[in-house]
């Protein structure tokens, strides 16, 4: 086993998956802490360039949750 | 400060601090068995033992009690340390082989087995307990005996009497020695035990200091007085040295304020039933037998066992578990609640819908009750598919014996079923659907204002000022008035406000306070300059992620000018800081490192603008919520994430421009649409509040659907009342009736529309800020049970009308039959219209009471007089009414032979047809909304299935739509009886109040705006737009014609039409693309 760790760029409405993930540090539920968090105004907003570019720079995977 | 060498490096502590203290903030771990930072040292357990180098030779010292001086020379680790603390360790594993922490040890320091004699004790006597007892001011145990003897006891081994039975020794034993039974069987003649946590009901445990819940506002901690030890013995006080921010004031005392008020609301909700009093359902006895408030817990997230639901006994995943309904309620033989709670029967499906999410489908779930209530909106249909499509049971009947079976725990249950047969069967967990009552308590405040409550101790209102009681100037609202669900709640909350507020309009505005501004800065143009603020947060933060490394690893990142670290970036100190060096240090972009911009954004901007900030020149980076709180495990990792994070943010802050925040002027007059009691009743209390109110109605004359009915539940006259609320609507003089109008088209947003109608034949025109949608409903016309080819065939409000006009053909009638739920609750219009069980009812008991031989009964699916409306049907039941419930796929067959009126129907209880010959049969026909597509599309306002109209927010937005200034009340929204339209219309004038009132209203500056020199007028955005904000600039305009601009009232900033624009023409100010862009572009170094 490497101890290669993915980076994961994740896209989230503000309203409702931002808050869950909120809710989920106030539940001091555990997660890996591989994903990096950009706060949109709602999926709405996300484009297909957003998930492009995070590729393109590096990211192992792109989360968009709304 | 004092400088010396701890493991080759230089490190610096206070005069008089030990070695451990600065070791542990240096974060060189020294293991200890004895110490803990509150309580002085006592060096029992010798584990903590370095080697100290005085500079001429090496001696052994215990770091928990040996004062740091300059120049000494720290090894913490070294061999022979390392090889004395192996020695202890073992001869600990000798004496206490079994003991968890002993065993931890044993495995770092790599002893398999102790060389020495293994005793079997559990006590390490390293006097924590003794010394956190003397701290909290009892000195109840102490260390006794001498050499082998030693022990912790009680002197002379006698339970003690100052013993306070905290169980502060137990907490702070490391090895288990001390536990609630040895406190209770050997230490106290007290009672010890834990302190059971309110808000997890007693499934968990609490401290005397304790945040009441994860949401609880505000956010802090309290001090439970009953418990904690400070207020009996005036020693511990531990928490004050735990807390960073001095903020624990053991010395505040309760004050008294009076303050003067022209009205009280009075809002203490409720307690869920008790039901240890109920030995038949053995809830005091059993372990699985719970409430439904303790099964709320299991299954919440937050709750004990996080969601997962298992037994109590045995922590047993249940496979099958029964609900049973009316616990508390609907009860005068076990209790005195005769009234329905109105709320379990929604919410026991809720929790087994959700059971079943949780655990599977393999989990039965199962639910008893005597009639199901879903009678709220959308409610029927959520029934619907708990049944249909989740494979919920419902069983009609009430369960009365449940035995525990003796080894399994399983609870069996006998119950007699809808053909009378008895039945047994067992299930693995029972929840109790206990009703909601009033507290003593708030009976006893009731008496002390001097305001009437009834039989079941709710609030007395009558149905036509539904908030107010008996004394004027105090108003209720919620489960005091009378149980109820969340949003008839908040109706009730918003029409009670409004009460107040038409009382004291003329006070309006009297106190408020004007916030001094502060002249904003302009900084376009200017080069970032960065201030970074990163939070510890006391330990939420700072515990994990290391955030000094944080603050330093930004303070290298481009455009920073200044950056610090904050135990509290919250606290009121920190932001006044953080003014001050915004303007000192020049800073013009701010990025706080902290908790979640959902909670604490408005709290920074504000701090900027009282800097002279643009408040949108912030961007706010979440390493609390989304970092620390849940990678505790990681600090290194989580380390790395926040240092991304920051410098994302700060990418991204670079490019945010100062936003604009329009400011307009809200037009002061309202429109109230529907001349009914709800339209009539917002439009008063509109008017009472001081504004101009239109009122348009359709008809020639108001009143609506209430000039149809005879009387209310409670017995008041509707039509006197209803003739006395028109006068009063007529004789006001800010409010405009049209009477005969149709609308016919409407521009504008909030604060500013303009309304063009109709009124015969007639066109005008209007300018108002806000509207309000009271359109009503109507009955629809029966199309079963031969409706319309007899006389002797009414529905519910003909009926109503010959007992209005009271028509001499009803003194005649022998014989009169009810039939429920006529075009209501089938797949046409699957909801119920909630308010004819009890119509049919109340003009039951009337025919009752007007000839008392008549036989008067009532064909039903479920009695839903929720509610004191429950009080009716006992009353009915009382009468002599008769009750037969029957089943949709077998309805009571109704038919007309030589003049004869019969209804035959099934008798479930006999189990045989009934014929019942009559002279009267009423329809309780159904509630229909009259679909109004075209007020739909002027005021944007989506409509449901069924054809009302959708509310903001099911739960906490009943009285407004998503539109901003458009507000609803009454049939339109749901069928509803008069009391809770006249609440729904106050609660409607009271959110059109707060628009109102402001005056002016400011839009946000995270908005969308157009290029148009780049647009190429596709209107994509046009049509994808849900709040219409985008529009085609008009074609004979000078500038731009025919390409797109946006409204930015009505624009939320949702960002939709900028991802979907071809051309790259729309901007969302404060999420652009060169934004987003920038922290995508930060994500790696």
């Amino acid at each position: 086993m490497s101890d290669w760790e993915p980076k994961i760029i994740s896209f989230l409405c503000n309203w409702c998956s931002y808050g869950a993930a909120d809710l989920a540090g106030v539940s001091r539920m555990q997660y890996p802490p591989n994903i990096r968090v950009v706060r949109i105004p709602c999926t709405g907003r996300m484009s297909p360039k957003f998930a492009l570019a995070a590729l393109r720079e590096g990211a192992d995977g792109v989360w968009v949750s709304g | 400060m004092v400088t010396f060498k701890l493991n080759g490096k230089k490190v610096q502590g206070e005069e008089g601090e030990y070695i451990i203290q600065v070791a542990d903030r240096y974060g060189v771990k020294i293991p200890t068995l004895c110490h803990h930072k509150v309580l002085e040292p006592a060096g029992m357990c010798r584990l903590c033992t370095v080697e100290l180098f005085d500079g001429r030779r090496s001696r052994f010292v215990t770091a928990c009690n040996y004062p740091i001086w300059e120049g000494m020379e720290i090894h913490t680790e070294s061999e022979l340390v390392i090889e004395g603390r192996k020695l202890l360790v073992e001869l600990l594993l000798s004496r206490c082989p079994d003991v968890p922490i002993i065993k931890e040890l044993a495995t770092e320091y790599i002893i398999e087995k102790t060389r020495f004699k293994e005793e079997n004790d559990d006590c390490i006597l390293c006097g924590l307990c003794t010394r956190i007892c003397e701290k909290m001011g009892s000195g109840a145990i102490c260390l006794t005996g001498r050499g082998v003897e030693m022990e912790v006891d009680t002197p002379f081994q006698i339970q003690s009497d100052v013993c306070m039975a905290c169980g502060a020794c137990a907490s702070f034993c490391p090895t288990g020695h001390i536990t609630l039974e040895v406190i209770n069987n050997r230490i106290t003649n007290k009672n010890a035990r834990l302190i059971p946590s309110e808000y997890d009901v007693g499934l968990q445990n609490r401290n005397p200091i304790y945040i009441p819940y994860a949401q609880a506002v505000p956010n802090a901690p309290v001090i439970d007085r009953e418990t904690c030890i400070h207020f009996k013995t005036g020693e511990c006080k531990v928490c004050t040295e735990y807390c960073g921010v001095n903020a624990i004031d053991h010395t505040q005392e309760d004050e008294i304020i009076e303050i003067d008020v022209g009205s009280i609301i009075l809002a203490p909700g409720f307690q869920p039933f008790d039901p240890s009093k109920l030995d038949n359902y053995g809830y005091a006895n059993f372990d699985n037998v719970m409430t439904s408030m303790e099964f709320e817990r299991i299954l919440s997230a937050s709750g004990p066992t996080m969601g997962h639901i298992t037994r109590i006994s045995d922590n047993k995943e249940p496979k099958r578990i029964a609900w049973f309904q009316c616990v508390g309620s609907r009860d005068i033989n076990n209790c005195d609640n005769s009234y329905c709670s109105s709320v379990c029967c929604m919410y026991a499906i809720k929790e087994s819908v959700i059971a079943k999410e949780h655990a599977g489908d393999d989990l039965e779930c199962s639910i008893f009750y005597m009639d199901m209530r879903t009678h709220g909106k959308d409610f029927e249909r959520y029934y619907n598919s708990a049944k249909n499509e989740h494979g919920v049971k419902f069983i009609k009947s009430r369960v009365h014996t449940v035995i525990e079976l003796p080894d399994s725990k399983d609870l069996e249950i006998r119950y007699a079923d809808e053909n009378g047969d008895i039945k047994t069967d067992i299930y693995d967990m029972i929840v109790l659907s206990v009703g909601l009552e009033t507290r003593k308590e708030t009976v006893e405040l009731a008496k002390k204002l001097d305001i009437d409550v009834s039989k079941s101790n709710f609030a007395t209102t009558s149905s036509f000022t539904p908030v107010s009681t008996s004394r004027d100037g105090i108003y209720v609202c919620g489960a005091f008035q009378g149980p109820k669900d969340i949003p008839q709640s908040v109706i009730d909350a918003s029409a009670a406000a409004s009460a107040a507020g038409e009382l004291l309009s003329t006070s309006r505005n009297k106190l408020t306070k004007e916030k001094e501004k502060v002249p904003s800065l302009n900084v376009i143009g200017d080069r970032p300059r960065i201030g970074v603020f990163v939070c510890n947060c006391g330990i939420n933060i700072g515990g994990v992620i290391d955030v000094p490394a944080v603050r330093d690893y930004a303070a290298t990142l481009p455009y920073v000018e200044f950056v610090t670290d904050n135990m509290y970036s919250c606290a009121q100190d920190s932001q006044s800081a953080i003014v001050q060096l915004i303007q000192s240090k020049n800073l013009n972009r701010i990025v706080v490192a902290a908790c979640s911009p959902k909670t604490h954004e408005p709290l920074f901007q504000e701090t900027l603008t009282d800097a002279g900030l643009n408040k949108y020149l912030f961007e706010m980076v979440n390493i609390r919520n989304h970092n620390s709180w849940v990678h505790k495990d990681n600090p290194e990792t989580a380390t790395d994430k926040a240092k991304d994070l920051v410098r994302m943010s700060i990418s991204k802050v670079a490019l945010m421009k100062p936003l604009e925040e329009a400011e307009l002027n809200v037009n002061q007059a309202a429109m109230v649409l529907g001349g009914g009691i709800s339209g009539m009743t917002t439009a008063l209390s509109l008017a009472n509040q001081g504004y101009n109110t239109h009122l348009l109605e359709r008809n020639e004359e108001l009143g609506g659907q209430a000039l149809n009915l005879f009387k209310t539940v409670k017995g008041e006259d509707i039509q006197a009342n209803v003739s006395d609320l028109i006068n009063e609507v007529k004789k006001k003089e800010n409010i405009h009736i049209h009477l005969n109008t149709t609308l016919e088209n409407v521009e504008g947003f909030v604060g500013n529309f303009k309304s063009t109608f109709v009124t015969d034949g007639q066109e005008n025109c209007i300018e108002h800020g806000v509207a309000v949608m009271a359109t009503g409903a109507y009955e629809s016309q029966p199309v079963e049970y031969s409706y319309g080819n007899d006389p002797r065939i009414l529905t519910s409000l003909e009926l109503d009308k010959k007992l209005v006009d009271n028509d001499s053909s009803l003194s005649d009638l022998n014989s009169a039959v009810f039939i429920q739920c006529v075009g209501s609750r089938n797949d046409e219009r699957p909801y119920c219209s909630r308010v004819c069980c009890t119509h049919s009812i109340e003009n039951a008991i009337e025919l009752k009471h007007r000839k008392p031989d008549m036989n008067v009964y009532i064909l039903y699916r479920d009695i839903r007089t929720y509610g004191e409306r429950e009080l009716a049907y006992a009353e009915a039941r009382k009468e002599g009414v008769i009750f037969i419930s029957y089943k949709v796929d077998n309805k009571p067959v109704v038919e007309i032979k030589d003049g004869k009126l019969t209804v035959t129907v099934l008798d479930h209880v006999i189990g045989q047809s009934m014929e019942l010959e009559t002279d009267l049969i009423t329809l309780a026909s159904a509630i229909v909304p009259y679909r109004d597509e075209k007020l739909a599309q002027f005021f944007k306002i989506p409509m449901n299935d069924d054809g009302f109209f959708v509310e903001r927010h099911a739960k906490l937005g009943p009285s407004e739509f998503a539109t901003d200034g458009v507000f609803l009340c009454g049939l339109t929204h749901y069928p509803k009886p008069i009391d809770e339209s006249i609440a729904h219309a106050k609660a409607a004038a009271s959110r059109a109040v707060t628009l109102l009132a402001r005056e002016t209203i400011n839009t946000s500056g995270t908005i969308a705006e157009t290029e148009p020199g780049i647009c190429s007028s596709c209107g994509v955005c046009v049509e994808i737009c849900p709040y219409s904000a985008p529009s085609f600039i008009e074609a004979d305009a000078r500038m731009f014609p025919g390409k797109t601009q946006i409204n930015p009232v009505l624009c939320k900033g949702c960002g939709l039409c900028v991802a979907s624009c071809r051309s790259g023409a729309i901007h969302l100010n404060g999420f652009d693309n060169d934004e987003i862009f920038a922290q995508i572009f930060a994500v790696n170094e």
